[in-house]
């Protein structure tokens, strides 16, 4: 297990490489540089002026120096500033961090508690009422966009019923009540819509075990049928199931701009956005950086969750 | 306080060597100062804490470096300046209690309040102006939009510790408006090294947390100088928060759940009843006065260096139609730059070619150039630039030319003005507290603005502009504006749209405020400085 995990974050290391130098490129190649920014409506038109202002940026460098520059202040721990703030990137990044993982596992954990008895019972319970309903209901719920689904939930729960607030973040850490009444939206419209999706993939996977040899004898054996179902069954349906989970939740951590938005929420994917926008390529590229990171860190982690799942799963 | 200020103008206008004392008889008026800083008391019952939603957000924390725009940035609320403003958005008595022009205008004294303090407890004197005014004309620092509020300024003089004299490499009447506090705000010397993180102003809010995107936290600043007429310490506010909410409809959505006490810029579709609908539940401001927008023409590149061209654009266009579909009624057809409810709305001011889509085709036809592709461009945000440039597009199109049009962020709209392979742009300029702010900016043929932007160049404008600018009588100025608006009316470098009419609105709890005409929220004698929450 420890030697699988090491290689697995030795690989990390090309693959980051790589992912940097694509979107330093690509960003590079974008229309346009930070000065215009700065510059505002008003703009940056005099030669002079901008020649003088991409100097003090580093701008006037080749790119392949700006990379190294770059890369070299990273592997000493210094991800540098942003060129728009000219604040830090572990504050103008690294901060919006806790508010996207704080999003993320909430709603993940929201669409697996509706997913997996859902899903469950609608494998069971094949073709009656229940099953019909989590049909549809999964149904409605991949049709609907994300955002048109979190501005009902604004529109009924904050607006008409007045029982939820309609945006703005609160950090956990300082006020809890306030924090978790300021989740419940934004989590709920992302992991419903989430939990759509996995509940389909569980009932199918259900379904699919439900039929195998090993359920008919444990059945035949007189084991309790909530047993067969939970503690055998399941366990092995699960493995699809967390790793559309896993990926979902690596998605979030990239953050979602649409719900950010709509909810004013500090996250990543907004500062990303913007940093895009803003041609901020320090912010973009630390932005990458850990987002890259955090989704191979995910899927390691599922990986290592199906060996806890299922035994037989060994390395190729 | 505004009769004084006029009435300094037109002594101003006879004697010909002062270019305005408004400062000293508007010290007289309703809104006092301290004479020492800490010397007033606060008002016994008026406080609280007003948390305002906002469209934007500032990019950066210093005060120099990034613009912060006193309609929707809260973080104006710290900023002051030489010279402050007033509800009619015009140059009031700031740090500096009066000022005076020699008779050329080349010259500007202005007379510092003793006792006005910086947020960290340092005196605002002469040599914290001049080492201001000095980084704001760096050009490796300081935003254009600053930077050229001060490029006519040749050298500071720092007479004595109170008094500071500005010297100008040409004439001008306009220089008080350049030395307000937006965009040149003041900031406290010894706080440079951390201008990024912890802003040190010497308005009436102190900072105290940024998080972008997410908040901004102002507190009272205990030591401003400004008085209310009982002579109670200014801002009464003990606190403000800002909100930064992009969409509109969040914003108004967070009003109404009682989650915000005060929200900028609603959109025009729910401003168009949201006075009457909730007439009693919400107060709302009018800001009559926010920007003008127009659409703007390459005359270097592509097919409106063709002046018959531009003409069969401007006779395509119907303002009426645009005002109704894209500003639900509220917009106010512009036929110059200032809107009427601008002290600087200037009479007899001929209008562009009128809506006539025959004449338009006539023109386009007898040009031989029906089919001419057009490249259109707009910013997607704010939403009006946009759907002001898919109206024009198709009432283009309606006459026989093939437009193209394509959003672009800001970069790369920037950068198609600089390489200049743009036809078009739908865009608008926000309120300049001068004429010659606008003029000198986007209508003058050497303004780099100008260069980068239509590409103008008419020496009678420049001429006209030159003379307003070193008049010092107001009514003479106001009729060489209008003559140049009327040149720009005939030349089309820009064809004006619209004056847009902005809806603020706050919860009912909220006392005491009152936006200028342009929108500004920090003010003498009024918006969030004497607004308290109830």
């Amino acid at each position: 297990m420890l030697a699988y995990t090491i290689n697995r974050i030795l690989y990390l290391i090309p693959v980051l490489f790589i992912l940097t130098v694509v979107v330093f490129s690509f960003v590079h190649f974008l229309p346009g540089d930070v000065i215009d920014v700065l510059g505002g409506q008003e703009g940056v038109f005099d030669p002079a002026v901008r020649q003088a202002l991409q100097q003090e940026y580093g701008l006037d460098k080749p790119l392949y120096v700006q990379y190294l520059v770059w890369l070299n202040r990273v592997l000493h721990g210094n991800f540098g500033t942003s060129l728009v703030t000219r604040r830090p990137i572990a504050i103008e990044f690294f901060q919006r961090i806790p508010a996207t993982v704080y999003l993320a596992l909430v709603s993940t954990a929201i669409s697996l508690m509706i997913a997996v008895p859902l899903g469950t019972m609608a494998a069971v319970k094949r073709h009656t009422v229940v099953d019909y309903a989590a049909q549809v209901l999964s149904l409605v719920g991949i049709s609907i966009p994300e955002f048109w689904f979190a501005l009902l939930c604004v529109l009924f729960f904050a607006l008409y019923l007045g029982w939820l607030p309609s945006s703005e973040y609160y950090s956990p850490l300082d006020h809890f009540g306030l924090s978790l009444k300021h989740m419940i939206l934004p989590a709920a419209a992302l992991g419903i819509r989430q939990a759509a999706i996995t509940t389909r993939l569980t009932r199918s996977t259900m379904l699919d075990e439900v039929q195998k040899e090993y359920v008919d004898t444990a059945r035949s054996l007189g084991l309790p049928e909530r047993r067969v179902i939970y503690r055998y069954t399941l366990r092995n349906a699960m493995i699809p199931t967390i790793t559309i989970s896993g990926l979902q939740l690596a998605q979030l951590l990239g953050g979602t701009v649409v719900v950010e938005t709509i909810f004013a929420w500090p996250g990543v994917g907004r500062t990303l956005f913007e940093a895009i926008i803003s041609r901020d390529f320090p912010v973009i590229q630390a932005g990458v950086l850990i987002l890259g990171i955090a989704v191979v860190v995910m899927n390691l982690l599922v990986d290592l969750l199906y060996r806890v799942l299922n035994p037989r799963v060994r390395l190729a | 306080m505004h009769q004084a200020t006029q009435a300094s103008e037109s002594e101003l206008s006879r004697r010909a060597f002062l270019a305005a004392t408004g400062g000293i008889l508007t010290g007289a008026a309703a809104f006092g100062v301290m004479a020492q800083a800490g010397a007033a008391q606060r008002h016994p019952t008026r406080g609280g804490t007003l948390r305002f939603a906002t469209r934007a957000d500032i990019s950066g924390l210093d005060l120099h470096r990034n613009i912060i725009y006193l309609v929707s940035m809260p973080l104006a609320a710290i900023n002051q300046g030489l010279l402050d403003l007033d509800a009619r958005s015009e140059p009031v008595p700031g740090v500096a209690a009066a000022w005076e022009a020699t008779p050329d205008l080349q010259r500007y004294t202005f007379q510092l309040r003793q006792g006005v303090l910086f947020h960290n407890g340092r005196e605002v004197d002469a040599a914290a102006v001049k080492w201001n005014f000095a980084r704001m004309q760096d050009a490796k620092i300081a935003h254009p939009l600053t930077r050229s509020a001060l490029e006519n300024v040749q050298e500071v003089e720092v007479v004595d510790k109170y008094t500071v004299r500005c010297h100008l490499h040409t004439p001008s009447a306009a220089f008080p408006a350049d030395v307000v506090y937006y965009p040149c705000a003041l900031m406290a010397p010894d706080s440079a090294d951390r201008a990024d993180l912890h802003p040190i102003g010497c308005g009436p809010f102190k900072f105290a947390k940024w998080d972008r995107n997410n908040i901004t936290e102002l507190v009272r600043f205990e030591n401003y100088f400004e008085t209310d007429a009982e002579g109670n310490s200014l801002p009464y506010l003990d606190a403000l928060l800002g909100r930064p909410k992009r969409e509109d409809r969040v914003r108004l959505t967070a009003l109404r759940t009682g989650e915000a006490d005060l929200i900028d810029s609603m959109a025009y579709a729910d401003a168009a009843d949201f006075a009457t609908k909730y007439a009693g539940k919400f107060q709302t401001w009018e800001v009559p006065t926010l920007a003008t927008s127009f659409i703007l023409f390459n005359l270097e590149k592509g097919p409106f260096t063709d002046k018959q061209v531009r003409l069969a654009a401007a006779h395509a266009i119907d303002h009426e139609a645009i005002n109704q579909a894209v500003f639900h009624g509220r917009g106010e057809v512009a036929r110059g730059f200032y809107a009427p409810a601008s002290p600087w709305h200037a009479q007899g001011v001929e209008a562009w070619p009128p809506y006539d889509p025959d004449k338009a085709r006539f023109l386009l036809r007898q040009a031989r150039a029906v089919g001419t592709e057009v490249a259109l461009q707009a910013l997607p945000t704010p939403p009006y630039m946009q759907q002001t440039a898919e109206l024009v597009q198709a009432m283009w199109a309606e006459v026989g030319f093939k437009v193209r049009f394509n959003l672009y962020d800001e970069v790369a709209l920037n950068q198609n003005r600089r390489e200049r392979t743009f036809h078009a742009d739908s865009t608008a300029a926000s309120y300049r507290w001068d004429p010659d702010g606008w003029f000198s900016r986007q209508i003058l043929s050497t303004a780099p603005a100008t260069r980068a932007n239509s590409g103008f160049r008419n020496e009678r404008a420049d001429r006209l502009i030159a003379e307003a600018r070193r008049t010092a009588e107001r009514q003479k100025r106001l009729e060489l504006y209008a003559a140049i608006d009327s040149l720009v009316n005939a030349e089309l470098p820009l064809l004006y749209l619209y004056h847009l009419t902005l809806l603020e609105a706050g919860s009912m709890r909220l006392k005491g405020y009152q936006p200028s005409v342009s929108g500004a929220f920090s003010i003498r004698g009024g918006g969030i400085r004497t607004a308290w929450m109830e």
